[in-house]
């Protein structure tokens, strides 16, 4: 079922949470609605769901407003970042439940409903734990019932606000990828929100960036990463260092002074060396280095003053033989350049 | 990394114990005083009760409770608090799912209004009735004109009790479903099922406890209340008169043993009331550690 929100707009008393958003999301297609907090990701969200009202603006389902329909009819499925289980009640009535509350004309029998929760305990990897209850369970295995949950209903839409923000990062890890396997087999149209970059990016098929309740860029991953749309997408995909230049022609100049534009670099576009090269670079002083991990993080102070971060692979590292308030010359490989609206002042 | 100087441990957990245990005498002091205290205001007045009911003997104290007037005001008492308390408990159910589960206009306002029964003496709660529906007050005219007796009768009573009883249940479970949020309503919601269903079947097993133990409170207030079923009674013997009421007017007829074998009913009831409360309580907490979300 495709989902179409046009024109979305809405208030919290004074604060604007969604802002004229437009947003068209094809049918079985996994999207990720990713933003900070108070970007209006959420609230788009439990639009789609029927569990918030819009203000002015319309949603429609396979091209039919949905607006005077309540959650109760509007066939989704909610994932809660709490996941939400009702606690008195095992992971097999949790589950059972959206199949129990159907009016007895609708409603499957006994065995059916019995059937049907097996199916997706299997599909959950959780069989011989249908008889706990939530709060025997770890958070992973919580948020998988929640899905189940979901899913018994059949629901024409899938929508999962923050799930996995409530769980450690291995099991995060773990579980983003199962979701991904799950929505490869079956092709509900899912809409999760996120603040994790990495997660949208992983997991989705396509990115919705979002910032002050509007949609800054809607994208394939490799679209929002690789060609940001704005400063802002640029800076909330990844770590950048954040330089104040001008542009002449096709040449960059960093300067402290300048106001005219602003310039990005990720740390891990960033190199350094002993010796200047003959093309761009700047010198800088080595404050602090962290060579825990896959890249080796440095910290420097660039000889305007401000701190740079580079990020090293591991040998390159090892063959610089860096030491700490060493003198190097930094080398950018790759930068973005933007002009500089009032916008660059919030990214930064 | 630069190294940092960290306070020795041993000390600080040796400090921390210090900290929350005093000397030995001190402690006992205090033990003394807090189980003198228990015993003089508590024990002895609940021993006495016991010994004075049962003073002349077991068949005094059984007469005392099979004498007509008792009986009817001990009917009286079951009948007030039947009412009183399950009209309580629906509405402090219905007050705490609106107050917990939505935002309105004028919430903070309910909830003030809810605590009024608890500010106010309860005397003049039983006033308020008798100025209300009173043969001077303000219905009191077309109450006498269509023959209808609120005050000095059953009425009265059942509804001055209604009224001191009033935030009890309501009070136990605002804070809990508040607490638990709207998370597993909207759950429901989506899952499909109707309004009804969802306080059936998630509101209302979450805060059972909570409401049982309202109840209970609620139900002991009811069955004690003296003040504001005073005004309102009239004390007519064998028709308006409440356990306490009889009570008093025993204890003022110099009737001490049939006084306190009646009193020795209600102090029963508190302490079925309180073996009543810890078991919920300690069911309750049993709930909530097992079953966080």
């Amino acid at each position: 079922m495709s989902i179409d929100a046009i024109n979305i707009s809405k208030n919290f008393g004074h604060f604007p949470a969604l802002n004229k958003v437009n947003l068209e999301i094809p049918s079985g297609e996994l999207v990720a609605l990713l933003g900070p907090s108070g970007s209006g990701k959420t609230t788009l969200l439990r639009i789609i769901a029927g569990l918030e009202f819009p203000d002015s603006g319309t949603v429609r389902f396979d091209g039919n407003d949905i607006g005077a329909r309540s959650a109760r009819d509007r066939r989704v499925g909610f994932v809660f970042q709490h996941y939400a289980l009702f606690r008195h009640m095992t992971v097999f009535e949790n589950i059972a439940f959206g199949l129990r509350v159907r009016p007895r004309a609708s409603r499957p029998s006994r065995a059916q409903i019995r059937a049907k929760v097996q199916e997706l305990l299997k599909l959950i990897q959780l069989e011989n734990l249908a008889d706990r209850y939530p709060s025997q369970l770890s958070g992973g295995q919580r948020q998988r019932v929640a899905l189940a949950r979901a899913l018994a209903v059949e629901p024409s839409v899938l929508l999962l606000d923050e799930p996995f923000g409530a769980l450690d990062a291995k099991v995060r890890l773990e579980l983003r990828r199962w979701l991904r396997q799950l929505h490869d087999e079956i092709h509900i149209t899912s809409v999760f929100v996120t603040h994790d970059q990495e997660e949208a990016l992983e997991v989705a098929d396509r990115v919705v960036v979002m910032n002050e309740g509007r949609i800054e860029q809607v994208g394939s991953p490799e679209d929002v990463y690789n060609h940001p749309a704005s400063p802002f997408v640029y800076n909330f995909l990844g770590n950048v260092n954040l330089f104040h230049g001008r542009v002449e022609e096709d040449k960059t100049y960093i300067q402290e002074s300048e106001t005219g534009h602003v310039v990005y670099v990720r740390p891990h576009l960033l190199d350094i060396a002993r010796l200047p090269n003959d093309g761009s670079h700047f010198r800088a002083r080595v404050k602090h280095i962290n060579s825990a991990g896959p890249l080796v993080k440095v910290e420097a102070i660039a000889e305007w003053g401000d701190p740079v971060r580079v990020e090293l692979p591991q040998e390159r590292f090892r063959s610089l033989q860096l030491m700490k308030n060493e003198e190097v010359f930094i080398i950018p490989k790759d930068v973005k350049v933007f002009p500089a609206r009032k916008e660059m002042a919030r990214a930064k | 990394m630069a190294s940092i100087t960290l306070p020795n441990p041993g000390v600080a957990v040796a400090g921390a114990a210090h900290a929350t245990t005093e000397r030995a005498w001190v402690r006992w002091t205090l033990i003394a005083i807090a189980v003198t205290f228990l015993g003089v205001f508590l024990f002895l007045p609940l021993a006495v009760v016991f010994s004075s009911a049962l003073e002349k003997g077991f068949s005094v104290y059984l007469a005392a409770l099979r004498e007509s007037d008792a009986m009817s005001a001990i009917k009286l008492t079951l009948i007030a608090a039947g009412i009183a308390v399950p009209l309580n408990m629906f509405f402090g159910v219905t007050a705490a799912w609106a107050i917990g589960k939505f935002d309105f206009f004028g919430k903070s306002l309910l909830v003030t209004l809810i605590d009024l029964p608890f500010s106010v003496s309860p005397v003049v709660s039983g006033l308020i009735y008798v100025l209300i529906f009173g043969l001077q007050g303000l219905l009191g005219p077309w109450l006498a004109v269509h023959d209808i007796k609120i005050i000095f009768a059953v009425p009265g009573i059942v509804l001055a009790t209604l009224f001191v009883t009033f935030p009890f249940v309501a009070r136990e479970l605002i804070p809990l479903v508040e607490s638990q949020g709207t998370e597993e309503e909207e759950a429901a919601l989506t899952l499909g099922a109707s309004g009804f269903q969802t306080f059936w079947r998630v509101t209302l097993p979450n805060i059972k406890w909570g409401l049982l133990y309202g109840v209970i409170l609620c139900n002991a207030r009811a069955m004690g209340e003296f003040g504001a079923v005073s005004v309102v009674s009239g004390h007519i013997r064998g028709r308006t008169n409440t356990m306490p009421l009889h009570i008093e007017i025993l204890y003022n007829e110099y009737q001490f043993a049939p006084a306190f074998a009646v009193a020795s009913l209600l102090a029963l009831l508190a302490l079925a009331t309180l073996l009543a409360k810890t078991f919920v309580e300690w069911k309750a907490r049993q709930q909530s550690a097992e079953l966080k979300p």
